[in-house]
């Protein structure tokens, strides 16, 4: 990997947090050489929270391994403001969580743990205890301040091991499927956190995940991979008007007779009715409006509960983008 | 002072763990006891009957298993510990220390040899009540000594760690090894070859030391010289062949793997 210091901060006044370029990684297995990345390419700029998003095994783990510097890629350029991933002062500007709560020490406490963080990144050791306090109370571990992380829920260990990267200070964060295994309310709690911690604290993170409402819900900007290629990266509200349409849902009252629906099908070709919901999606041409869409139905005696917009979601951009259909 | 941090921090945490688990501890340190007693008791039996299993007489036995005791806890505690480390996932993260996992693999080994010497004191204690062979013990010389003589089993220690984040599994070469070491602690040290190797030059030199009332100053200087080469050679060639694999582990994203 080539180094040009400074690279990362470009003369226009934004800072570059992360830039990989033709990231090319080839993993050897039994069966053959297994491409992992193929090629993949984009920027995060500083105070951005930027999406990884892809199925599993679309190389978003391998992706910040090399930005990490635990990986070494077979070819390509990736900076880490300014430094290149295998130089160890990066670990001054980074920190990561991995695999989750796989990354905190199970025999230690959680006060414990995070003054270990803290001390392995040279932070003095009364600083450590104030970070250490700061974070307890911010996380809500203020119960389980002196348990053993082995004895802490799934969701305390995944806090405990988010906050043992805080803990270090770092202006950058990757996370990598920070969100896995937790319960939804754990999962929405942790969400909130990272969100904070670009408004209220100006880092910048980059989060890998297959979770879509994680990635919408964090995200302004996604990179989304597919077998080891950048397939879109855009702003997320871009992303969904990409794929926005015209459709409608209807909530019917008394669900949707033959006869009615027959007639309806001559008049809304696009209709497609959700049965077990009891409501139908139309999608309108240019020339129709709801207007039409209402004259329909009660030309049809259909009654209506309600009507709304049908707004696709990440994952149906998501799948839509992975499938190929833009 | 970033560097003092960074050490605290891991002496810290080893310590912190040694007292979460007492029992462990004290079973190890019970066990190693028990095992001297055994041999002990068969040396004694075997002098009766006037064969002396141990050329030194009693106090070679004590600095011979004192020796082999020290190494196989300085070299069980590197690497098992990395193993531990890559194991629960907490490597990938001392990979990510700004001062380099060579330096926090260093802070480890200055952890271990300071808490080996405590458990070896306690253990040289109650060896010394056993046998009522009262050994000298003048720390000055003892404890440089002790650091060149397990030097090269932390540089073998390197090794076997580079060859586990490769191959994970190779818990039968450190059964192995356990018993190599008596080897080479029994190994004479009167050739150039014998005293290249690892252990054999320095547990001579510590029963000079504990045994004749030799000090480092004492000692035969070509002796000395021959052990402080031996400790870097076998510890700058650990490191050399963990880097080796360390690079491979790199390439094939083998450092989280178990």
């Amino acid at each position: 990997m080539n180094l040009r210091e400074g690279e990362g901060t470009p003369t226009t006044g934004t800072v570059t947090a992360l830039i990989v370029e033709e990231l090319v990684k080839d993993y050897r297995t039994r069966k053959g050489p297994v491409r992992a990345l193929a090629g993949v390419s984009f920027r995060v700029e500083e105070g951005e929270i930027v999406g990884l998003l892809g199925a599993n095994g679309a190389g978003k783990t391998t992706a910040i391994k090399i930005l990490c510097g635990l990986l070494r890629p077979t070819s390509g350029r990736a900076t880490v403001l300014g430094l290149s991933p295998s130089r160890p002062e990066v670990a001054r500007r980074v920190a990561a969580l991995l695999e989750g709560s796989r990354n905190v020490y199970w025999r230690l406490s959680v006060e414990e743990n995070l003054r270990f963080f803290a001390g392995l990144q040279g932070v003095p050791p009364r600083e450590a205890r104030r970070r250490s306090a700061d974070l307890v109370a911010r996380f809500g571990l203020g119960d389980k301040r002196r348990t053993t992380a082995n004895l802490l829920s799934q969701g305390m260990k995944q806090k405990l091991a988010l906050a043992c990267a805080l803990v270090k200070g770092t202006p950058l964060l990757l996370l990598d499927e920070p969100t896995l295994g937790l319960d939804v309310e754990t999962s929405h709690e942790l969400r909130g956190m990272i969100r904070e911690l670009a408004v209220s604290e100006g880092k910048t993170v980059l989060l890998s995940s297959h979770d879509m409402g994680v990635v919408e819900d964090t995200c302004r900007r996604v990179v989304i991979l597919s077998r080891g290629r950048v397939v879109a990266d855009d702003l997320v509200p871009n992303l969904l008007a990409l794929f926005q349409t015209r459709a409608y849902r209807v909530s019917l009252r008394d669900g949707l007779p033959a006869e009615a629906r027959a007639r309806l099908a001559t008049r809304l070709p696009t209709l497609r009715l959700l049965e077990a919901e009891r409501a139908l999606e139309v999608e309108l041409s240019p020339d129709q409006d709801v207007y039409a869409l209402m004259d329909a139905l009660r030309e049809a005696g259909v009654a209506v509960e309600g009507v709304s917009r049908a707004e696709p979601d990440l994952e149906d951009v998501f799948l839509r983008i992975v499938r190929g259909e833009r | 002072m970033t560097y003092l941090w960074t050490f605290r921090a891991v002496l810290v945490r080893f310590l912190i763990e040694l007292k979460r688990y007492p029992l462990n501890t004290l079973s190890s340190l019970a066990t190693l006891y028990i095992v001297f007693l055994i041999l002990f008791t068969g040396a004694r039996y075997a002098q009766g009957l006037g064969v002396n299993l141990f050329g030194e007489g009693l106090e070679g036995l004590v600095v011979g298993y004192l020796v082999w005791t020290f190494a196989i806890i300085a070299y069980s505690d590197l690497s098992w510990e990395l193993m531990r480390e890559a194991q629960q996932g907490t490597l990938e993260q001392l990979y990510m220390c700004p001062l380099g996992f060579r330096f926090v693999s260093a802070s480890w080994i200055v952890a271990s040899f300071l808490v080996s010497l405590a458990w070896v004191a306690a253990l040289l204690g109650l060896m010394m009540v056993t046998t009522g062979q009262l050994l000298l013990l003048p720390l000055g010389s003892l404890v440089p000594l002790l650091l060149l003589t397990v030097a090269p089993v932390y540089g073998i220690g390197f090794m076997m760690a580079g060859l586990a984040l490769v191959y994970k599994r190779i818990q039968a070469f450190f059964q192995i090894l356990q018993f190599v070491f008596v080897a080479l602690v029994a190994f004479p040290a009167d050739t150039l070859w014998g005293k290249a190797l690892p252990l054999s030059l320095g547990t001579r030199l510590l029963g000079r030391v504990m045994v004749d009332g030799d000090t480092l100053a004492t000692l035969p200087r070509t002796d000395v010289l021959v052990l402080v080469a031996t400790a870097v050679f076998y510890l700058v060639l650990g490191i050399g062949v963990f880097r080796l694999f360390e690079g491979v582990a790199k390439d094939r994203g083998l450092l989280a793997h178990y």
